[in-house]
């Protein structure tokens, strides 16, 4: 081999992260259902509770108020919260297993190419395909809020942002340990089954055990809820497990830092 | 610098637990051959493979890729690497060719400028844009190599790439990895299939139980077995009387029309073929063939791994 051939080997041996980021989107979005389901979690809700509450509101004005408004922004924005986690553990768990299933993960590391790159490239594949349906359904929560309002206070620029940051927040988490279980199992069932059980089933149960107490602080659903954007225009009940707004934001880093560090171990070093 | 060996193993060896799937493997692949990697199934081929593209770790021994250290340079060998390890697997929900471009993506920018030449060349180009869980097992063999072609391999390893191919799927298999070798490619073929090996390869390493008990060039591993030679003859008992005696036969079997005759590993085989014959003609025996048996790649495996079991 001669140095010129060695030298063009090295240049093409560093493949462009973006292109691997693309590459995992692409085979993200060419999946049919999930991208279905993706958008009936998300931008769907929104468009059918807006326009039943419209039509309700048409009907019986004085039994059904305004379908916008600040206060129905606050509730879309809470549905939308849990909607959004789920779909997004969902694309995370098929990022972070699907290459595993089909059984080209192998054929990936055959290339040469570092397998922690793999493992990183699907973090932005996967936000790219997550985020903009989270964006769409926020969208639609915020603008029939505003056009809706009627005689109701409208959400403020302000709020709107916060809100935007915090749906965002609990999505980006989502797909983070969704990707981390379907790295660890390598299964999208098992993964999909331990996420959404803990997440729906057993952190809300060890949420209402009082006699936990403090220790409560470090399941993820009470951090979000510490950092639930408040408006004085929406009454708040408050936290339910009290703790720092920086207590509540290393909860939440943890949730989405420790599931990718274990998901990124394991991608490298199972046996492909 | 021109390396002669694409690969070489020294030592290498897998252990799973208490078993030894590779065992102490010292194999050299002559650059520009094909190269015959052939055993019976779980004489330890494919972990041979898999420890040397970096898919699993070797328990010992030592591994150049290409030249390369590996695992030490991994990445710079398997840039000029092409595999298909056991069969080839794809995501079904996409295209061949979106297939294509989720491999090229992680081999780098030129690999992307490849794909249409490589779907070309393994006769895909017409399917390409069809969903892979629509391929037969045949066209899913040829996108592997396709995919593998994407690195400009100097290197193809090919794990039982004919496996559930039909004949002419075979043969069309066999074209096709002869013309990479006429490219001055190496083209690392593992197989259980000794005839498939023998029509495609150049040199070979015979495995068996995780080690390599024969390497070289097919003709001189096939040279190293018996020797005989088929004596045609309407009356083969009297051929059999004058060739029995004969130092150089160790044993004659009868066939339907005349006998086979085993030489003795020692002798010259051209020079006892010919004192027999002579024997043959002053004792008045009508001989109408004499014809010289060639050790068949398949026997010679016999004999090496039968006298394994044996041993």
């Amino acid at each position: 081999m001669t140095t010129a051939v060695a030298s063009v080997t090295a240049a093409e041996a560093r493949a462009p992260r973006l292109a691997l980021s693309r590459a995992e989107l692409l085979k993200l979005r060419r999946r049919r259902g999930l991208v279905a389901l993706l958008a009936a979690m998300t931008v769907l809700p929104m468009v059918i509770g807006f326009t039943v509450t419209s039509i309700l509101h048409a009907s019986n004005p004085v039994k059904h108020p305004s379908a916008g408004g600040i206060e129905n922004f606050a509730g879309s924005m809470e549905m939308l919260g849990v909607l959004v986690s789920i779909a997004a553990v969902l694309v995370g768990v098929t990022a972070g297993a699907g290459d595993l299933g089909a059984g080209v993960f192998r054929t990936l590391v055959v290339t040469g190419r570092s397998r922690l790159r793999l493992f990183a490239a699907r973090i932005p594949g996967g936000l790219a395909l997550v985020l903009p349906f989270v964006a769409l359904g926020f969208a639609v929560a915020a603008v029939a809020s505003t056009a809706l309002a009627g005689s109701e206070p409208q959400p403020d620029v302000g709020f709107v942002a916060r809100m935007a940051a915090w749906i965002a927040l609990q999505a980006a988490v989502a797909f983070a340990i969704g990707l981390g279980a379907g790295s660890l199992f390598g299964s999208r069932g098992m993964s999909i089954g331990v996420v959404l059980g803990w997440m729906l089933a057993v952190e809300p149960l060890l949420a209402a055990i009082s006699v936990l107490g403090s220790l409560r602080i470090g399941l993820l659903g009470a951090a979000l809820q510490r950092l639930t954007p408040t408006s004085p225009l929406v009454e708040d009940g408050g936290p339910s497990i009290a703790m720092s707004a920086g207590a509540a934001a290393t909860v939440v880093a943890l949730w989405a830092i420790v599931p990718l560090a274990v998901g990124a171990w394991r991608t490298a070093t199972r046996d492909a | 610098m021109s390396i002669e060996y694409v690969v070489e193993t020294a030592g290498l060896t897998k252990r799973f637990g208490e078993r030894v799937a590779v065992d102490d493997v010292d194999l050299r692949i002559p650059r520009g051959s094909a190269f015959g990697y052939l055993g019976p199934n779980g004489a330890g081929k494919t972990t041979l493979i898999r420890m040397l593209l970096g898919l699993t770790d070797a328990s010992a021994g030592r591994m150049r890729l290409l030249g390369r250290p590996v695992p030490a340079q991994r990445e710079e060998a398997l840039a000029r690497v092409g595999a298909i390890v056991e069969e080839p697997r794809f995501h079904g929900h996409l295209t061949g060719r979106e297939n294509l471009e989720i491999v090229a993506a992680a081999r780098g920018r030129q690999a992307h400028g490849r794909i249409d030449g490589a779907l070309r060349r393994v006769g895909l180009a017409e399917r390409a844009n069809d969903r892979v869980k629509g391929y037969s097992l045949g066209m899913r063999q040829r996108l592997g190599v396709a995919q593998s072609l994407l690195a400009d391999p100097e290197l193809l390893i090919l794990d039982e790439p004919t496996n559930g191919l039909d004949p002419a799927g075979i043969r069309e298999f066999r074209h096709m990895i002869r013309g990479f070798v006429d490219e001055g490619r190496t083209v690392l073929l593992s197989s259980h299939l000794l005839d498939e090996v023998e029509k495609i390869c150049d040199a070979v390493a015979i495995v068996d139980l995780g080690r390599v008990v024969a390497q070289g060039p097919i003709d001189a591993i096939a040279a190293g077995g018996t020797s005989g030679i088929v004596v045609g003859s309407g009356e083969p008992e009297r051929a059999l009387s004058v060739v029995s005696g004969h130092a150089a036969v160790c044993s004659a079997e009868h066939l339907a029309d005349g006998l086979r005759l085993t030489l003795r590993s020692d002798v010259e085989r051209d020079k006892a073929g010919a004192d027999i014959n002579r024997r043959l003609v002053e004792a008045g025996i009508p001989v109408h063939r004499f014809e010289p048996v060639t050790t068949s790649l398949e026997q010679r495996f016999l004999e090496i791994t039968s006298r394994l079991e044996a041993a």
